[in-house]
């Protein structure tokens, strides 16, 4: 603990029990809250740290007239103090604890009303009770009926801390009595998970005294449980609600006797608010049981009981309650045979009356009447068939057997649902006039047409459903058409379009009049007025180039693009055209997709076409002219995609390929570098990376990435350093990345205003510093070693950044002259770097020079690696500043006088 | 109230009202889809249709050469175009007292009403109604004076005739009565008997009804009407529309409490939404223009105009067709551009508002200013030296029969880089591009109709209520092509009452009230006596004076006194005998107080007998029955006039007179 912050805090004690006080802000005293929290988690013991806390707590406990805030924050405090048993000893010894946790004491102050005050009790309770002694001292006050009354306050936070707490001591005394019992669990994970339950106690404490009030808890609480769980009346619903909350926090925590116990208590209980059918609780009803389910499931076999409320729930007789039983039964994934293929065909049902599709063989007549009701009602009918679709994905995880029906009839489902939703007559449904009645809820809804959709691509990966591609293709190729789909939707089919053609990867059974139809509409699309439209067509032609599919005839593996559009020959000039849209996002798209288009040609080597050229030529403008940053980031990922998937190839050297790549990189790096969007900086970065990645690659003291995230005793492959790079070679290296401009797009970063530029720009220095010129050495070694590198220079020109990089430099070799070393003063050749001197070097024409290697050496970079890693407001952030805060705004206020001048002055 | 239908066409109406005394015809819609069956009128001598070869039937029977032309598999009439018109023979036109307009389009056959039936009435319709219903006229008049035909065909109407003609021409009803365009002289004769009303403006019809526009939503200046007397209402909603386009919103509120709502003119294109039609309609166009090709786009020279400019106003920049040209081809195409921005009184909110500032309501103004729209009367004179490819054009008539497009369709129905988009609803595009097979050139079918949808007004009669609700017959069941879309067709209870041509309802509600007034004077010598708290009666004598559907009460003139004459009177000038009226009974006699009083007047032997309406007292010594009933008391007492008399008296004692 810092040792300043030990010195102010006395005197924080005083303002904070002063009373009439103010503080700088709301949050001060949760700020200092979370700094207590913070060192309690380190086991630093705050009594013995800060004395003073004593002396504050029994001094404000006492004073009812302070702020309920303070008196809230106090009694968290206690909480925080009384932590260790230590501490709670020396506080109940000087029977603080007793006034600070008396509720009579709060309730003849009138405080209680307060919800603040209500809550500090629970939380200082709640952060106390981590040994037996505050076990036993909440037993032997008697708190328990309090809370339970607590756990149905109107206020909503003081409820759900009470339940919390509640939880907390039933776990607590579990695990006591368990010890007691020596009937520990194998399982100690349970415990784990029940957040600062006791552990590690001190077993010979139990006494069997002890022992019996623990068990008088658990079963007042269960009592309570059994008593409050069925509502008497509507008003009591929320009532309920709470116990059914605590229910399922006990369930899923609790181990075997007291899980018995608690659910044999209840049993009855839930039984009859089962039979009640209280729509509103059947979700918390459902957890409940699927809690105490879980449990049971993953222990032993199923208990009889539970498996029964199981069985109810997905019977019931209400529809809309019965879809969101088996959806949330479906939701946990249980491995249940029985129970997950009923869930399965609740869901189904539905989609069965719906579509007119016989999924499932055998639904008792009743159920289907009564969800045939429900669905003819178009709000009900929306929701159910939505809750359904949103499901259809855990469907297609089920073992087979589960399934009432192969996954293709529900991929026909799906689809005929589509159909429904555009108004398609062609549905089997139409027959009956109750399911018209039914099906006519669904036309033009694109909640249904979106929900249905998302199935449709989750459906894609079930087994035996690429039978079903043309039938899919030619659906979404209508969605697509479709003038009265809305943005969203078009997103949705586009998607899953790629998605089905990525699993089914065999086209052959997509005709020519279905790439006829979609080449027409993605044409369409890529003209139409709503500009989301237009970017989810580009992104979709982007997508589609990364996808392998097996084509009809040869067998051969192309992309998708090729496979249904024909490639760049269609894609390209659609792409092209993108890049003047006027939304920035659909820019934006179209670079990234042109990035994926072209990636084939990159990765084969494929020598550049006149097109090609030209988009490059197109991208440098847009990363020079674009006023929007998406655009220009686009641009700058898209050579360094570019990049990458040639650097495989090692065209970086080879002068075929990089005619065109290298010169391009090479403006993109300085004009990146020089970007307003930090971002664009940032990926200009990642651009210098992969160079240097490249040029690197192997050399003794290089490793890619990031140097200060890998390990301090990470294994370095040997293979690493088998590759020895001669001087001359590291010279050649260098100066190709002066050249191409790498190290002035670095330093360049380094002095950006942004931090996330300046931490990246200055790790790479520190890499490319290793590399070069490792620090190491020693400045006199370095320079006898390596006397040819230290000959590369790289230019600083008279622009902002060059400037403050020389500023930099000549401080350092103030310094240096200064402490009397060796020859740092020739840093910069150009002698004198002040105003004078830069203009006359841009007068000359000439721009002056500096070696790397010095430049690297002389930058101070670890240490400004190190101010960089630190968030920006870490000094405001600091407890100290906190606890000078509330000195402050105190002392602002014990002076009135100023604070007054001050608003004169204002006037 | 009876409603006469002289129209079956669900958006083009043509409905007359007889309700009180009045006679009043509910627009007057002409429908056009007549001149589908004719050859289109080419502006420029056309070889492909002047060497159309003739038809002749099968067998040689039938040479109709002359009138009929085979055309892309298909017979057309080649003479002046035709329109159909309503049914004149139901009722004598010349009774109609009124006309009222709702819209621009349903005002087509004014000419074919006013002129010619001996009509005398007025015509109410708005002035934006007025003024772009005149360009519509004056196009269509132009178009089809331009290019005159001598020939006039006739024979192939011949019923046997007509049996055995292929394809449409068999099934088109009434052709006999289909008529040519009228002239300009007729149409100005038709508008001069224009009444201009404005919104929610009361106009008293006699006295008898009262009949008052309210803003429809759908046109510049589109009304629907109220006609209401003092005790009934009716509505008569036509084209109306809830989109927020460029006419003032639609106001609803009005039409609550309507014993009957007349409902026509619902969107022709249920399925269309207009929103995904505009979307449609400008990609396709982005696309055909990308391409290097041109764009046609069949319209009228008012209405969704408007609002296609506005959206490709926007649309221009981002899909970068700022150099394409626009060219808006028709004799009123300047008229119709500048009378837009002139009505802003008409306009919704926000274009009001722009005039403050000031600035044009409609951002096509800035489009001509910028040269990116240029208009012309016709492709004859300027037209011909600016026309730049790639282009759009905006030229009618949708039908493709007649107008300027009947060139552009010649001109470029050859490549297939070319597109064609059908914007206006009213024609089926594939009638319309018939004589022009086989076409090269792209299709595109975005109907924009902003009119009213099924959804839409459910919602909408759901709020107002009306009574009962009158439309054609089309509106009861589904679409034909989709019937199984429940959803596209009115359901409502009670069942609304479909009509169709020459239907002739009986409307579900009989009068029940009038209103009548009663002098001051009158009024004072009344003597009210109240029968029950709050409720007062009198009788009034008085005389019924009823002069322009208004009825007043006036005091009974005292006779004159009668001059000393000598001269014989004749009976006959005798003034009527003005006896007191006989005072009205009012109350029930209590049984019990009544046996009490026939006591007291020595009657003792009374048996009572109860029956369903009352009692029956038998007094037995006098052999006399009393029914006493709740609407009638008798006394049937056999000759003994006193005992009567006196029973009646008792009777009285328990009545209160007025």
């Amino acid at each position: 603990m810092d040792r300043e912050c030990v010195s102010l805090l006395p005197r924080v004690c005083e303002v904070l029990a002063a009373s009439g006080s103010s503080l700088p802000d709301d949050t001060s005293l949760e700020k200092l809250l979370d700094w207590f929290t913070g060192l309690t988690k380190a086991g630093t013991s705050l009594l013995e740290s800060c004395p003073c806390l004593l002396e504050f707590i029994s001094t404000v406990v006492h004073n009812t007239a302070l702020d309920p805030s303070i008196l809230s924050f106090t009694l968290r405090l206690t909480g925080f103090v009384a932590v260790t048993e230590v501490a709670f000893k020396v506080l109940q010894e000087s029977s603080v604890l007793d006034l600070v946790f008396n509720l009579q004491h709060w309730q003849e102050a009138g405080l209680w009303e307060d919800p603040c005050i209500r809550i500090g009790w629970i939380q200082g309770l709640r952060t106390m009770m981590q040994h037996p002694k505050a076990l036993s001292f909440f037993v032997q006050a008697d708190f328990l009926q309090p809370l339970l009354q607590l756990q149905t306050d109107k206020s909503l936070f003081v409820a759900s801390a009470a339940n919390q707490m509640l939880a907390h001591v039933l776990l607590s005394c579990q695990s006591v009595s368990s010890v007691g019992s020596n009937d520990v669990d194998e399982e100690g994970e349970d415990v784990g998970r029940s957040g600062g339950s006791i552990a590690d106690l001190e077993y010979s404490a139990v006494t069997v005294e002890t022992n019996q009030d623990y068990a008088a808890v658990v079963t007042a609480i269960s009592e309570c449980l059994k008593k409050s769980l069925v509502p008497r009346e509507n008003t009591q619903l929320h009532q309920s609600l709470q116990i059914l909350k605590l229910l399922a926090l006990l369930l899923a925590q609790t181990r075997p006797p007291l899980w018995e116990k608690l659910l044999q208590m209840v049993a009855d209980s839930v039984d009859e608010l089962l039979v009640a059918g209280y729509s509103q609780l059947i979700l918390p009803l459902m957890d409940v049981i699927l809690a105490a389910y879980s449990c049971d499931v993953n222990r032993r076999a199923p208990d009889q009981r539970v498996s029964r409320l199981l069985s109810f729930m997905l019977n019931i007789r209400k529809p809309a309650d019965l879809i969101q039983a088996a959806a949330a039964f479906l939701r946990r994934g249980l491995h249940d045979l029985v129970h997950t293929a009923q869930s399965a065909r609740v869901l189904l049902l539905p989609l069965d009356i719906i579509t007119g599709l016989n999924l499932l063989t055998t639904t008792a007549d009743e159920q289907r009447f009564l969800m045939m009701e429900q669905l003819k009602n178009k709000t009900s009918c929306i929701s159910l068939i939505c809750v359904c679709l949103t499901n259809t994905p855990q469907m297609t995880l089920m073992a087979a057997d589960c399934l009432p029906c192969p996954p293709v009839l529900i991929v026909t489902a799906v689809l005929s649902l589509l159909k429904l939703c555009s108004g398609d007559s062609s549905s089997p449904s139409s027959s009956s006039s109750g399911c018209r009645e039914v099906s006519r809820n669904v036309i033009g809804s694109s909640k249904v047409q979106k929900c249905a959709l998302d199935a449709l691509t989750a459906l894609s990966g079930s087994p035996g459903v690429e039978v079903k591609l043309a039938e899919v293709f030619t659906l979404l190729v209508q969605c697509l058409d479709n003038p009265d789909s809305d943005p969203t939707v078009l997103q949705k089919s586009f998607q899953a379009l790629v998605q089905w053609m990525s699993v089914c990867s065999d086209l052959s059974s997509i005709t020519d009049q279905h790439r006829q139809d979609l080449l027409q509409v993605v044409r369409k699309r890529s003209c139409d007025i709503r500009w989301e439209v237009r970017d989810s067509t580009v992104e979709f032609l982007g997508r589609l180039a990364g996808v392998r599919v097996i084509q009809t005839t040869a067998e051969e593996a192309s992309d998708a693009s090729v496979a249904v559009l024909g490639g760049c020959c269609f894609t390209t000039p659609l792409l092209r055209a993108a890049l003047q849209d006027t939304e920035s996002y659909v820019r934006a798209s179209a670079i990234s997709a042109l990035a994926q288009t072209l990636a084939a040609s990159w990765q084969q080597g494929a020598a550049l076409t006149q097109e090609q050229t030209e988009i490059v030529n197109q991208l440098l403008e847009v990363l020079s002219w674009d006023t929007e940053g998406f655009a220009r980031r686009a641009v700058v990922r898209y050579f360094i995609a570019w990049l990458s998937s040639m650097s495989s190839h090692s065209c970086v050297q080879s002068p075929a390929s990089s005619s065109l790549l290298m010169p391009s990189v090479r403006s993109v790096l300085s004009r990146g570098s020089a970007d307003l969007d930090w971002e664009v900086k940032v990926h200009t970065l990642e651009l210098a990376e992969l160079l240097l990645d490249e040029a690197f690659s192997g050399q003794r003291g290089y490793t890619k990435g990031n140097p200060t995230q890998t390990h301090p005793y990470a294994v370095i492959p040997n293979t690493l350093h088998t590759r020895t790079h001669n001087e001359e070679d590291v010279v050649g290296v260098l100066n190709s990345l002066v050249q191409w401009g790498v190290v002035s797009a670095l330093l360049s970063g380094l002095v950006d205003c942004d931090r996330p530029v300046a931490l990246r720009a200055c790790r790479l220095l520190i890499t490319l510093r290793e590399v070069v010129c490792p620090l190491s050495l020693g400045a006199l070694d370095a320079t006898a070693a390596m006397a040819t590198v230290a000959r590369v220079t790289c230019e600083l020109p008279g622009c902002g950044w060059a400037r403050e990089i020389r500023k930099m430099l000549v401080m350092k070799a103030k310094d240096a002259n200064a402490e009397g070393g060796v020859s740092g003063g020739e840093v910069v050749n150009c002698d004198d770097c002040g105003e004078a001197g830069q203009e006359a070097a841009s007068v000359g024409g000439q721009t002056p020079c500096v070696s790397v290697c010095e430049v690297l050496r002389s930058l101070d970079l670890d240490e400004r690696l190190d101010v960089l890693t630190r968030s920006s407001d870490h000094v405001h952030n600091s407890p100290l500043s906190l606890l000078q805060d509330i000195l402050t705004a105190s002392s602002a206020r014990s002076q009135p006088d100023t604070q007054q001048e001050v608003i004169a002055d204002c006037y | 109230m009876k409603l006469y239908c002289l129209s079956g066409h669900p958006t083009l109406p043509c409905n007359v009202l007889k309700f009180k005394s009045t006679t009043i015809m509910l627009d007057c819609g002409l429908d056009t889809t007549s001149v589908l069956n004719f050859l289109p009128l080419p502006l420029v001598h056309s070889p492909r249709l002047s060497k159309l070869p003739g038809w002749i039937s099968k067998d040689g029977t039938i040479n109709l050469e002359k009138e009929l032309k085979d055309c892309a598999g298909r017979v057309f009439v080649d003479s002046q175009p035709e329109f159909c018109l309503p049914e004149r023979e139901l009722l004598d036109l010349s009774t109609i007292d009124v006309i009222l307009i709702s819209n621009y389009h349903c005002m087509m056959a004014l000419p074919y009403i006013t002129e010619h039936t001996g009509f005398t009435g007025t015509v109410y319709a708005t002035e934006p109604t007025l003024q772009i219903g005149r360009l519509l006229m004056e196009e269509v008049v132009n178009f089809m004076e331009r290019v005159p035909k001598a020939q006039s065909a006739t024979c192939w109407k011949n019923k046997e005739i007509q049996r055995m003609l292929p394809g449409p021409l068999k099934d088109a009803v009434d052709v006999w009565t289909w008529k040519r365009c009228y002239s300009m002289q007729e149409v100005n004769s038709a508008l001069s008997k224009v009444q201009l009303v404005g919104y929610s403006q009361k106009v008293e019809l006699f006295g008898a009804v009262q009949v008052s526009p309210l803003s429809s939503g759908y046109s510049l200046g589109s009304s629907n009407w109220i006609i209401q007397s003092h005790h009934e209402k009716v509505s008569y909603v036509s084209g109306s529309s809830l989109l927020t386009t460029h006419p003032q919103p639609m106001d609803q509120s009005s039409l609550k409490n309507s014993d009957v709502l007349i409902l026509t003119g619902l969107t022709q294109m249920p399925t269309a939404n207009p929103d995904g039609m505009l979307g449609e309609f400008c990609s396709n166009l982005a696309m055909t223009i990308r391409a290097g090709g041109n764009v046609l786009v069949p319209c009228y020279s008012s209405g969704v105009i408007y609002d296609l400019l506005e959206c490709l106003y926007q649309f221009i920049e981002s899909a970068s067709l700022g150099t394409t040209p626009f060219y808006f081809i028709s004799p009123v195409a300047n008229s119709s551009l500048e009378f837009s921005q002139i009505f802003a009184e008409w306009l919704c909110h926000n274009k009001q508002t722009k005039v403050y500032l000031p600035e044009p309501p409609f951002p096509h103004a800035e489009l001509i200013q910028t040269n990116k729209l240029k208009h012309y009367p016709s492709i004859h004179g300027d037209f011909s030296s600016e026309f730049r490819q790639p282009c759009v054009v905006f030229t009618g008539h949708p039908s493709l029969r007649f107008g300027d497009v009947v060139h552009f369709m010649e001109l470029w129905g050859k490549s297939s880089l070319n597109t064609i988009i059908f914007t206006e609803p009213d024609f089926s595009y594939l009638d319309a591009l018939a004589p022009y097979q086989p076409l090269a050139m792209k299709c595109v079918y975005c109907p924009i109709d902003t009119r009213l949808n099924f959804h839409q007004v459910s919602k909408l009669l759901k709020e107002v209520q009306p009574l009962h609700v009158v439309c054609p017959e089309q509106y009861t069941q589904p679409p034909l092509t989709q019937s199984h879309r429940s959803d596209l067709m009115l359901e409502l209870q009670p069942p609304p009452m479909p009509y169709r041509r020459c239907s002739v309802l009986n409307l579900p509600f009989r009068r029940r009230y009038e209103r009548v007034y009663i002098l001051p004077e009158l009024a004072n010598s009344l003597v009210p006596s109240e029968i029950k708290p709050g409720v007062s009666v009198a009788t009034v004598s008085a005389v019924v004076h009823s002069k322009d559907n208004k009825h007043t009460l006036q005091s009974v003139p005292k006779p004159p006194p009668v001059a000393p004459s000598k001269k014989r009177k004749r009976v006959m000038d005798e003034p009527p005998v003005v006896l007191a009226p006989k005072p009205l009974l009012s109350g029930a006699v209590p049984l019990e107080a009544f046996l009490a009083t026939l006591q007291k007047h020595g009657i003792t032997e009374v048996k009572v007998e109860e029956t369903a309406d009352g009692h029956i007292l038998h007094l037995q010594a006098e052999d006399t029955l009393i029914q006493l009933e709740e609407d009638g008391t008798h006394i049937v007492c056999d000759n003994n006039e006193p005992l009567r008399t006196t029973l009646r008296d008792l009777v009285l004692r328990f009545l209160q007179k007025l």
